[in-house]
């Protein structure tokens, strides 16, 4: 074993509550030389208020552009064990559920090759693996693949698609979302390990408007479960929320956006004609609501992160769209979304940042889906707008 | 080739092994049979206590969810702990969910107490279901990133060790969702959280003029400039940048690491509130900034604790139920949330940059 | 042309890049193609059999991807060269 380290700083993590990863970090470092440079480096980070870390190198498994991110130790004389300590990630199952039996061969795998540190998940959804050496990628790679592991994305490709519980253990849910996850992760398998694109492109299936995986917010494709007919009201049950003291027109007649519940103190109504779908009701109320009808999704496009230029929510671009296995329309929906942005971006761009360039229009027409006003909040403002010679021949 | 380590596949055993494109297992072979069967079919589901929940499927069948924090890292010592817990409580199966939590389920209630005895005796923390806090979305940090203004997890840790209650017990107006992201690349979503912390720079780059020649992209380095500030510098074969352009997002840094952006002393934290993801009630919103600056402070950054803690205790009072904290904002006002706080207002909330346009007040009618 | 020509004249085209432009792998495609005339899926199939044998290699750095000829550091760890 290595050097042992004073970590005074750290310890202080160790204190309080709350799960520490200070702990965890010398958990690993009981066995691991790796994760007990880590714990010497990182405490050298607090004491300096700074990071240690180079930029990503070279690395990879042969044939792949993606999965594996480099990742070398500023400090590699003084922290040898962290010198190499590069990043694997492991495509997730769709929805995170795992046998005991498979996560234990991946620790154990992991404890062979690496520091014995994951992030269960990390943010895009991969299963990440934290700190190996350049020679064990190999190995690393045939030990996971040969046992049905793969690798997930990075750098300018297709991200390992991630979704929300969906219909395993969700009555919310208005779609299979860990289904279509699953489909569009094997169907994207060469975009996500040979990195083509302009810049990353990710996606996430969320069963319904709560969105419990941030597709809107964090995806370029953002596919939301929703539905077109009634929502049914049991007024049994209603009559039990308001038993149990829920007052039902403060929580639930006037918390709606739309103002079309009404409540007379003994049945609840709805004009599902006005309804927004927007899921308060259900939420708060599910014994009692259920929605019913058409089920499908909604696709909305571009959010991201602030780099470049500004954080950007995704925009609806396809308002109802009905989906069944093995998810063909929206395959080719999806990469005819990619085929355009792909053809027209600059390197680093992603594709909310290229319609703002662009415009709506271009890109509605390149993947043929016709204007609606689900797609605005309200109508442009200023008398400025385009006309195309397409316009005159109507 | 020098000795492989012990039990290490050869380069020819891993040549011989290795399958490419096959793509990540199907979930259908990890989901426990209650999930199997009713799968599409849940009819309802009730919050227990903090950490427990129940589904209840049309066949009848329930499923009872016992949900736990985690810390994100994890040791595979800590894995194989929750693996033997899901052993011998939860048939072999073990979930986590998108806020890095752990969740145990088992169709048979009667196995719920023994299992969250046996969780809280090994020193699991249950909670983090309903309206509270859950677990906290957040990024890499000083543990493994090149690009980290601080250290996420540090942060996380100081955090919820002061809202822990939130986690484990206490309820809150609506569910309040947390996040800190080590810098605005934020590879987590403090862009749409409750409330969140980013770190920020707040000094121009310096650039080594000799390394930018020898390993940047001229063209790829002034392109990826959000306010232009970056033009060639033909003298150096390098490129200059105009100070008072400069926001500090550390771009460029990305793109041409000769570029150093990173003075400790001079980095810190911003807060950031109001955001939201969910469609429920009012549309997805981003955070919004309320204290552009906090120094960093490690280990425990006691002013960023005060400061979080001050928003929360004030959305906790003024909040009606079921309103998420931007929700609160935009009843009462920005203009009101930071007299109610007590932060101070600054140039820096106003918007240069985006979203100015969105953000101005043309209106004569606000709160005094 | 024969698939090896074709990768002869893929390898020049980033070789004639090297130290002055990281090339996208699109890049290769729509220079090699419009130098050879032959199909850009012709020229990907080529390439990608390339990087398959490390011949030419994924390499990521300045926030994007881009194909390389690898190093020789790169080539001994993957056991291709002693």
């Amino acid at each position: 074993m290595g050097k042992k380290y004073d970590t005074p700083l750290l310890d202080e993590l160790e204190k309080g509550p709350w799960p520490s990863f200070v702990t965890e970090i010398k958990k690993s470092a009981t066995h691991s030389n790796m994760a007990n440079d880590e714990l010497g480096l990182v405490e050298k980070s607090y004491r300096d208020k700074r990071g240690y870390w180079k930029h990503g190198g070279i690395v990879g498994v042969l044939g792949y552009g993606g999965g594996v991110i480099g990742r070398y130790s500023a400090l590699p004389d003084e922290f040898p064990g962290v010198a190499h300590f590069h990043t694997v990630r492991i495509n997730q199952p769709s929805g995170f559920f795992y046998t005991t039996k498979a996560l234990r061969e991946i620790c154990n795998i992991w404890d062979k090759y690496g520091s014995g540190l994951t992030n269960v998940h990390g943010s895009t959804g991969d299963l990440v693996l934290l700190g190996t050496t350049t020679e064990a990628l190999e190995p690393i790679f045939a030990e996971y693949s040969s046992r049905g592991w793969d690798l997930g994305g990075s750098g300018s490709a297709m991200r390992t698609p991630s979704c929300c519980i969906g219909a395993a253990r969700c009555e919310w849910s208005n779609i299979d979302a860990m289904g279509i996850c699953n489909e569009m992760t094997q169907r994207f398998q060469d975009e996500m390990h040979r990195p083509a694109y302009p810049y990353k492109f990710k996606i996430k299936v969320a069963g319904c408007a709560c969105d419990c995986v941030a597709a809107i917010a964090r995806s370029d494709c953002s596919i939301i479960g929703t539905w077109k007919g009634d929502i049914a009201i049991d007024q049994a049950a209603v009559k039990d929320y308001a038993g149990k003291g829920m007052d039902i027109n403060a929580e639930i007649v006037e918390m709606c956006p739309t103002s079309c519940m009404s409540y007379d103190g003994k049945e609840l109504s709805i004009d599902n004609g006005e309804c927004s779908r927007c899921m308060h009701c259900i939420t708060k109320m599910t014994k009692a609501l259920k929605t019913t009808g058409e089920k499908g999704i909604t696709i909305l496009i571009g959010s991201k992160a602030p780099i470049v230029v500004g954080s950007l929510l995704s925009w609806v671009v396809v308002p109802f769209m009905k989906i069944e296995p093995p998810y063909d329309d929206l395959y080719e929906m999806i990469s005819k979304i990619i085929e355009w942005w792909d053809d027209n971006a600059k390197p680093r761009e992603r594709i909310g940042e290229l319609i703002e360039v662009k415009g709506m229009r271009p890109f509605l027409e390149a993947i043929g889906v016709p204007p609606s006003p689900a797609q605005v909040f309200e109508p442009r403002k200023d008398p400025f707008f385009f006309w195309s010679d397409d316009d005159f021949k109507k | 080739m020098a000795d492989l380590p012990k039990g290490w596949l050869t380069a020819e055993e891993s040549k011989e092994k290795r399958q490419t494109d096959i793509g990540p297992p199907h979930f259908e072979q990890f989901l426990p049979p209650v999930i199997k069967k009713n799968y599409g079919d849940w009819k309802h589901h009730e919050r227990l206590d903090a950490g427990t929940m129940v589904h209840e499927a049309n066949s009848g069948d329930k499923v009872f969810t016992v949900r736990v924090a985690s810390p994100r890292i994890l040791s595979t010592i800590t894995i194989y702990e929750m693996l033997d817990i899901a052993d011998k409580y939860c048939d072999g199966y073990i979930r986590f969910t998108t806020r890095n939590n752990v969740e145990f389920m088992t169709p048979d209630e009667g196995k719920v107490k023994p299992l969250k005895k046996e969780l809280k005796d090994k020193g699991f923390t249950i909670g983090g279901i309903g309206p509270r806090i859950s677990n906290v979305v957040h990024t890499q940090g000083w543990v493994h990133c090149h690009g980290a203004c601080t250290d996420a997890s540090g942060l996380v840790k100081a955090m919820m060790d002061e809202f822990y209650e939130y986690f484990t017990e206490k309820e809150l107006p609506a569910k309040v969702r947390l996040a800190v992201a080590c810098c605005v690349n934020m590879c987590g979503a403090v862009h749409c959280s409750d409330l969140a912390v980013v770190a920020v720079h707040r000094k121009v780059p310096s650039i080594n003029h000799e390394a930018v020649k020898n390993i940047c992209e001229i063209p790829t380095t002034i392109g990826s400039c959000p306010t232009r500030a970056i033009s060639p510098d033909p003298a150096k074969k390098s490129v200059k940048i105009k100070d008072e352009k400069c926001m500090y997002c550390g771009n460029c840094f990305t793109v041409c690491p000769p570029i150093d952006i990173h003075r400790p002393d001079e980095d810190g934290v911003a807060i950031v509130v109001g955001g939201k993801i969910g469609s429920a009630r009012t549309g997805p919103k981003f955070s919004k900034l309320a204290i552009p600056f906090i120094y960093n402070n490690p280990p425990r950054w006691p002013e960023v604790i005060e400061a979080l803690k001050n928003i929360l205790d004030t959305y906790a009072k003024g909040a009606r139920k079921h309103e998420r904290m931007g929700e609160w904002i935009e009843r009462i006002g920005w203009e009101r949330f930071f007299s109610l706080t007590g932060i101070e207002f600054t140039y820096q909330h106003i918007d240069d940059f985006t979203f100015m346009r969105d953000t101005l007040r043309t209106s004569a009618a606000f709160k005094m | 042309m024969e698939t090896a020509e074709l990768q002869d004249k893929i390898f020049a085209f980033v070789e004639a890049a090297k130290g002055k432009k990281k090339l996208k792998e699109k890049d290769i495609l729509k220079g090699v193609s419009a130098d050879t005339g032959e199909e850009k899926d012709t020229v990907k199939k080529a390439m990608r059999a390339m990087i398959d044998v490390g011949k030419l290699m994924y390499s990521y750095g300045g926030g994007a991807s881009s194909v390389e000829i690898p190093s020789e550091e790169y080539l001994r760890e993957k056991g291709l060269i002693k």
